[in-house]
């Protein structure tokens, strides 16, 4: 075939990556970036679960909390090993930082991350009890459920792939949430559940990142983001504001 | 991290003018690293004047055929595939990784599917591997492969794929497309564009009935199928891309280290190209150049900062660095200049790093 075209005006026209061999450089960074970032915020999300485990009022409850703890791990691994394919040591990677640790509960660090890993800013917070996790759990299981739509779309095709099997599964962590708020509301806990939503709501919100990034546009152009930040958070808003609905809950103002 | 293994060549057959087939055996006590699934693809390496070359293929057998044979077609100026056509010789020593790759859908006895494949040029060969396996493993299973070459001396596997039409009479169906090479039905010479698939679904593949569709070619190629099989309702997760860029990258041209390197206290001017721009920083002997490159407004790429994640990678063009730790690079990226930026200090007074190579 004598047709040629560069690497980047196939990805600026959706084409898609399959092996290491043929990303471009910028590429390559941009895409580690974006899996380190998921692989670290379920690493840290995990982490921070598995101290609430045993808070769990029940059975059924602690079973869940165990399960989510699982596959979020589970899913942390999936896409780390794709981050292995490109040379990182995996095997390091996943101690190479203390996954629980948190910053205090009034800390204000808006959007920024750690020194040290990448998770999302909100996954530096730390929880302080079952309510407050389960209540974190559904905002942000929400909040992954949007993203995940959008990063089942990347352009790197085993990385697509992986998203589109743990979608489901993430979505599923976000239904327990509902279910566990709907248990505690029941069981008249609705005055934490909305002092932990007024807490958690604006750092949920604010993981999606500034709403005008320059950044955006060159991860469009090699299909490593299809909406903006500010499409997603817009999303989110709604989707959890129906959810909360649903629950006789309001997001706050 | 990457392991290799080594591979006794046992054959070699020109396929087409400029192309081979190679058939391989791993040492005994190592096949199982080479059990490969249908459409995976081995990375090789070679040694060329002292400088480490590495380069993927895909495995063009079925898993049923008991070999391990890739096809390698000769690109202009590609030294390894060069090299492969003329110079490798039965009983050699090659070395490869095992097999990776997730150009392939999983595979069931009872199921009866209908494939289709493109393949364009030497893209026959993870299609191939398919098309051979889904044909023996899944009886009930048909395919359809399109597939595309400048003309008729140039298909590959031309003669196999015969074979297996009269194998598997009535389950595969094989429609060459011949960009220059005039046909008995006009629609079958060009390229394999949008516009062409549309047609040939109006009359030739029953479209709605594909389950999963794999393509492999050039970019361009790739584009047109897939626009085409998304208009025409298949969904992504039915669609399966294999690309092997014709930009492979090339030879790398080795680093200079500048003669004037003498020490001057303890500040090194740091040139650093991020994204077509290069900034010229003054920054310490103490710093990394990832540090020396956030402090200065620039978006340098970086995730774990303890050299583990190789995200921050860059290549050094000229000066030299010290990095102090290094979990991720091999020793020939090392070679090639390339360096972990969390990890690197200056220890030249004049650095020249690129992110962008």
């Amino acid at each position: 075939m004598s047709e040629e075209m560069r690497i980047e005006d196939y990805l600026a026209k959706g084409g898609v990556l399959s092996n290491p061999a043929n990303v471009p450089p910028r590429y390559r960074a941009e895409l580690l970036k974006l899996m380190a970032s998921f692989v670290d915020s379920e690493l840290a999300g995990a982490a921070g679960f598995a101290d609430i485990i045993n808070q769990g009022p029940g059975i059924k409850e602690r079973i869940a909390a165990a399960r989510i703890v699982l596959e979020k791990t589970d899913h942390a691994d999936r896409v780390l090993r794709i981050m292995g394919e490109f040379g990182a040591d995996t095997a390091r990677y996943a101690n190479h930082h203390p996954w629980t640790a948190r910053l205090a509960r009034d800390a204000d660090i808006g959007a920024t991350r750690g020194e040290h890993d990448m998770r999302l800013a909100v996954f530096n917070y730390p929880l302080t009890g079952w309510a407050d996790a389960v209540m974190m759990n559904l905002l942000m299981g929400r909040a992954v459920g949007v993203q995940m739509a959008d990063f089942a779309l990347v352009s790197y095709q085993p990385l697509a792939e992986a998203f589109r099997a743990i979608a489901p599964v993430e979505a599923r962590h976000a239904e327990l949430a509902e279910e566990g708020v709907a248990r505690l509301i029941a069981a008249g806990e609705t005055e934490t559940l909305t002092d932990s939503l007024s807490y958690w709501w604006p750092r949920v919100a604010a993981s999606f990142g500034q709403m005008s990034s320059p950044k955006t546009e060159s991860l469009k152009a090699m299909g490593l983001r299809h909406a903006s930040n500010a499409e997603l958070k817009a999303r989110w808003e709604a989707e959890a504001g129906q959810v909360l609905g649903r629950l006789g809950l309001s997001a706050p103002a | 991290m990457a392991r290799f293994h080594d591979l006794t060549v046992t054959d070699i057959q020109k396929t087409i003018r400029d192309a081979v087939v190679v058939t391989l055996k791993p040492e005994t006590a190592e096949a199982g690293a080479f059990d490969f699934t249908q459409g995976q693809y081995l990375t090789f390496r070679h040694d060329f004047d002292g400088e480490e070359l590495r380069r993927s293929y895909s495995i063009c057998a079925g898993k049923d055929d008991g070999v391990l044979q890739v096809g390698i077609k000769r690109v202009d100026g590609g030294a390894f595939s060069t090299w492969a056509n003329e110079d490798l010789k039965v009983g050699d020593t090659l070395q490869a990784m095992s097999p990776m790759g997730t150009f392939h859908t999983p595979l069931d006895p009872g199921a009866a599917r209908q494939y289709l494949g493109f393949a364009g040029g030497s893209g026959i060969t993870p299609v191939l591997s398919i098309l051979k396996t889904v044909l023996a493993r899944e009886p009930k299973s048909a395919f359809t492969l399109v597939y595309a070459n400048k003309g008729v001396n140039t298909i590959m596997f031309r003669e196999e794929l015969e074979d297996l039409k009269n194998l598997y009479m009535g389950r595969l169906n094989i429609i060459h497309v011949l960009e220059t090479d005039a046909q008995e039905i006009d629609l079958f010479t060009g390229l394999v564009t949008e516009e062409k698939c549309g047609e040939l679904f109006r009359h030739w593949i029953d479209i709605e009935a594909v389950d999963t569709a794999f393509i492999c070619g050039p970019e361009p190629m790739m584009l047109g199928i897939a626009a085409a099989l998304r208009a025409h309702g298949l969904e992504d997760g039915q669609i399966k891309f294999e690309l092997f860029a014709s930009a492979q990258p090339g030879r790398l041209k080795r680093r200079v280290v500048s003669k004037d390197a003498a020490d001057s206290a303890n500040q090194t001017a740091a040139a650093i190209t991020l994204d077509g721009a290069t900034q010229t920083v003054t920054m310490g002997k103490d710093s990394t150049i990832l540090d020396a490159a956030l402090q200065n407004a620039m978006d340098a790429p970086y995730a774990c900062k303890a050299g583990v994640c190789s995200t921050c990678r860059c290549r050094v063009l000229e000066g030299e660095v010290e990095m102090v730790a290094n979990h991720a690079l091999e020793d020939y990226e090392v070679e090639k200049g390339y360096v972990l930026s969390c990890q690197s200090y200056p220890l030249t007074d004049r650095v020249v790093v690129d992110y962008d190579q």
